[in-house]
């Protein structure tokens, strides 16, 4: 066990990776009521094609890693959300691109529920009968989102800008994939992304850390898993021109939705510089046209976007792009004007004031985000799994310069790069 | 449970409710203004906070505002709008960093204070209103926003269930008012409105961090300058309205691939009501867990539904129980739910249904204790409803909930409205 102190968050973070490979976090939070623990696995929707090393290429259906996530919760003694209500513990699951995690928060029985969440996430049980039966719930989760105009506008844009990428594809997949899923190829994803050397278990609030460690400890230790070698992800070639420039929803609306982002060139850092590189371009975003910016506000009294409008950034080894907007009565118009605000800055880079005051800006959100068990165990797990360590975000923050943030305003904006997704009814 | 609890005291004849603590990064801060749901104030009053937020004395115009906000760590300041029992409450918060965690010469609570003092009594005026070019701007941001809620099609189809349920009563109106009363608003109308609204709502300001009463008071007396105030106004119980005759149902069509199954129910127990931790196990064995009737039932049995959940609302004494489905399934769908509910009046719950659901409730309670937002809006709860409640005794209260006090609270409980969303298509 290895203590990590962070003396300027005065935070105290223990961590130990187990002889099986599996890596455990755990980060005291003394008075705290509450426990959180994640158990997440490194594969999300984009790992449909791999191989692990010496055997062959498996490729599989689309929203195989989110049906994964809901079969998991079904053990042969039935559902695993009973044993938790038992010991008073909320449990859920989530999928992403890249991860998928598992997730309990309980006040009472930590050590009972930790348990739990580690033997039913390592205890997989798939059988024809309840496969075909979750085709109906997850059918019915596919149709939800389907009518949500922010999904359909976000989803749309990534597919737009990416041609072979998988992060193109929604992550549920569609009623049509999801056919083709059955036992076997749920087992054959089972068993290689969720190898303990391909996870990490992450547990904060009020426990005591060294009980946690001898918990997990016994308890991988009483089971055997077969070594494994690296997995290997195999990615399409991704071409450097966005897919399609615009794209269109039709979906009944009470006023257009328009995103629109650039696609970033592929082969962008890997690890602490990754991590650097979405903490500058996000601060780059934010001090160009963040809700305190002289370009939001004359949008906003412009009435070409409202409170809804937004921006973020996501970054991956092989794929890297922004998505901006929101509601808007004239999305021709917001483009063109956007342009033309955003022109003039690129040339004479944003101002240095405004740099420094949004730096405090995203201090403030971090230390705030702190607060939150829920939110440190996520994007500790996200950040590590990049390369990074959340707790060395503030140093990070406090070394970015005006130079960097103005050399990635200029490199980001390239309109060559740039795709749009507008979600509209057919008579607007 | 808790390691302190809130101080008080008033300022001007608001409430001040402190808990000091160190276990936070920030602190918290929320103020609450509560006003009787009325058709002829419902608009003005949620307009208030969305033209407060453009500009302020010292910073007049949103740029500088919203600088101001970015210079104090990105002080997490916003408001929201919404209904609790029969009453419209606008509540402005703000999460500002603690100072031991950053370099700050001034106490940023002092600053942060000072900067929702601004925003919420002294706004930028011209003319001894409010502008009226902000006041344009916002009841577009309002109108866009109302237009918008059939956007979100799950949260449309509880706004209609609940709009169709209430007719009769002040609980139809959104809480952000109505779209064909904000044309013809004056900044004018509005700035006296204001006005009266400072001067006569409930108000409770709120402090979570480490601080103390005593510093909190000295730097709201700078801070805020609210107009002479004349009580402290509490707030008002209403009585739970009782169903009369059959349920009414509602069919609705709109371009949507999922149905969108919604019920309103009536119950006549409220938060301060004894009767208060059956009527949680009510609902926490029908519908508010994982390991609850409908989910079970609607969901992993039938495999109708990715969601299928009821939710109380112990201010207003009405339960909702909200599913999305197959159009097809709506027969199915319907006699599956109705099957739950009189399996409750049957007072059909199993010992495990009743442990398990008892576990939940307990741990969402102490849950609560981690989050300085949730202690106060925990606490809100005493004074709006006028009944003193701490997550300990209801924790404690629900381990003496039987299954015939479940059963009793099920008796009362009463299908008023079924209101369903679906296709354009035709049977």
């Amino acid at each position: 066990m290895e203590p990590i102190q962070i003396d300027r968050l005065q935070e105290k973070l223990y961590r130990e990776v187990l002889p099986n490979g599996l890596t455990v976090y755990v980060l005291p939070k003394p008075g705290f009521s509450k426990t959180y623990a994640t158990f997440t696995t490194d594969f999300g929707s984009i790992d449909n094609h791999f191989r692990l090393a010496g055997g062959e290429d498996i490729r599989v259906p689309d929203g195989i890693a989110h049906f994964l996530e809901h079969k998991m919760f079904e053990e042969p003694e039935g559902d695993i959300f009973a044993t938790f209500a038992s010991h008073g513990a909320s449990a859920n699951a989530f999928t992403g691109f890249e991860r998928t995690a598992y997730l309990f928060s309980a006040t009472d029985h930590v050590y009972d529920n930790l348990k739990t969440l580690i033997d039913f996430v390592q205890n997989p049980y798939f059988t024809d009968q309840n496969v075909e039966k979750e085709k109906g719930i997850i059918g019915q989760e596919i149709k939800m989102y389907e009518d949500n105009p922010d999904w359909r506008s976000y989803f749309g844009l990534i597919s737009a800008m990416y041609q072979e990428h998988p992060v193109r594809i929604d992550i549920a997949g569609t009623v049509e994939t999801i056919s083709h899923i059955d036992k076997e190829t749920l087992y054959s994803c089972y068993h290689t992304f969720y190898h303990p050397s391909n996870m990490l278990l992450f547990v904060v609030g009020g426990i005591e850390p060294e009980k946690v460690l001898e918990l997990v400890r016994t308890n991988q230790a009483a089971k055997t898993f077969p070594p494994q070698g690296p997995i290997e992800r195999l990615q399409p070639k991704e071409p450097a021109a966005v897919g399609q420039k615009q794209l269109i929803v039709h979906l009944p609306v009470s006023m257009p939705k328009m995103y629109f982002g650039f696609k970033e060139p592929s082969g962008v850092p890997v690890g602490e510089e990754l991590v650097r590189r979405e903490l500058a371009v996000k601060v780059m975003l934010d001090t160009l046209i963040g809700s305190s910016t002289s370009i939001y506000q004359t949008l906003y009294e412009e009435h070409l976007i409202s409170d809804s409008f937004g921006h973020e950034y996501n970054i991956a080894p092989d794929y890297a792009f922004s998505i901006i907007g929101g509601d808007t009565p004239d999305p021709d118009r917001l483009l063109a004007r956007v342009r033309e605000l955003i022109e003039p800055v690129l040339t004479a880079g944003v101002a240095e004031a405004d740099f420094e005051r949004t730096r405090r800006k995203r201090i403030g959100s971090y230390l705030r985000m702190l607060n939150s068990p829920e939110a440190i165990a996520n994007e500790f797990t996200r950040i590590r799994f990049a390369g990074g360590d959340l707790f060395e975000l503030l140093p990070l923050y406090e070394s970015l310069t005006l130079d960097e943030i103005n050399s990635l305003l200029r490199e980001h904006f390239d309109w060559s790069r740039l795709a749009v997704c507008i979600v509209r009814g057919e008579d607007q | 449970m808790t390691e302190a609890s809130f101080q008080r005291t008033a300022v001007g004849n608001v409430r001040l409710h402190v808990l000091p603590t160190d276990r936070f990064k920030t602190y918290a801060v929320a103020l609450y203004i509560g006003s009787p749901l009325r058709e002829d104030r419902v608009t003005r009053n949620a307009l208030a906070p969305f033209v407060l937020r453009r500009g302020t004395k010292t910073y007049p115009t949103t740029q500088l505002f919203r600088e101001k906000q970015a210079d104090l760590y990105g002080a997490g300041f916003g408001f929201d709008v919404y209904k609790r029992g029969d009453y419209q409450l606008v509540q402005f918060q703000l999460d500002i960093v603690d100072d031991k965690y950053v370099s700050e010469s001034d106490s940023l609570l002092r600053q942060g204070l000072h900067f929702l003092g601004e925003a919420v009594t002294k706004p930028a005026l011209e003319n001894g209103h409010f502008l009226d070019r902000y006041v344009q701007d916002e009841k577009e941001t309002v109108r866009k926003r109302l237009e918008a809620i059939v956007n979100d099609k799950i949260r449309y189809a509880a706004e209609r269930c609940m709009e169709e349920m209430c007719k009769h009563e002040p609980y139809r109106l959104h809480p952000l008012g109505k779209i064909a009363d904000l044309a013809s608003l004056t900044s004018d109308e509005l700035y006296n409105n204001y006005i009266e609204w400072l001067k006569e709502s409930p108000m409770d300001l709120y402090i979570v961090g480490n601080t103390t009463l005593d510093e909190v008071k000295a730097y709201v007396e700078e801070a805020f300058a609210f107009p002479e105030r004349a009580s402290s106004p509490d707030y008002v119980r209403a009585i739970p309205t009782k169903k009369e005759g059959s349920v009414n149902t509602v069919v609705e069509k709109l371009d949507v691939s999922q149905g969108k199954l919604n019920m309103g129910l009536r119950c006549d127990v409220t938060y301060a009501d004894d009767r208060y931790p059956a009527a949680l196990m009510y609902n926490g064995i029908l519908g508010a867990f994982p390991h609850s009737k409908l989910f079970l039932n609607v969901r992993e049995k039938a495999s109708l539904a990715y969601y299928a959940a009821s939710r109380y609302d112990g201010h207003k004494g009405i339960l909702t129980i909200q599913s999305g489905i197959e159009v097809a399934n709506y027969e199915q769908a319907c006699a599956i739910i109705q099957e739950q509910l009189e399996e409750m009046r049957a007072g059909k719950i199993s010992e495990t249904e009743l442990t398990q659901t008892r576990a939940m409730i307990t741990n969402q309670l102490r849950e609560g204790n981690d989050s300085a937002f949730d202690r106060i809006a925990f606490d809100f709860n005493t004074v709006l409803s006028g009944k003193k409640r701490t997550p300990e005794e209801i924790a404690e209260a629900i381990t003496r909930v039987t299954t015939d006090e479940i059963r009793q609270f099920a008796e009362t409980v009463q299908l008023d409205t079924i209101y369903f969303l679906r296709d354009r298509k035709e049977d």
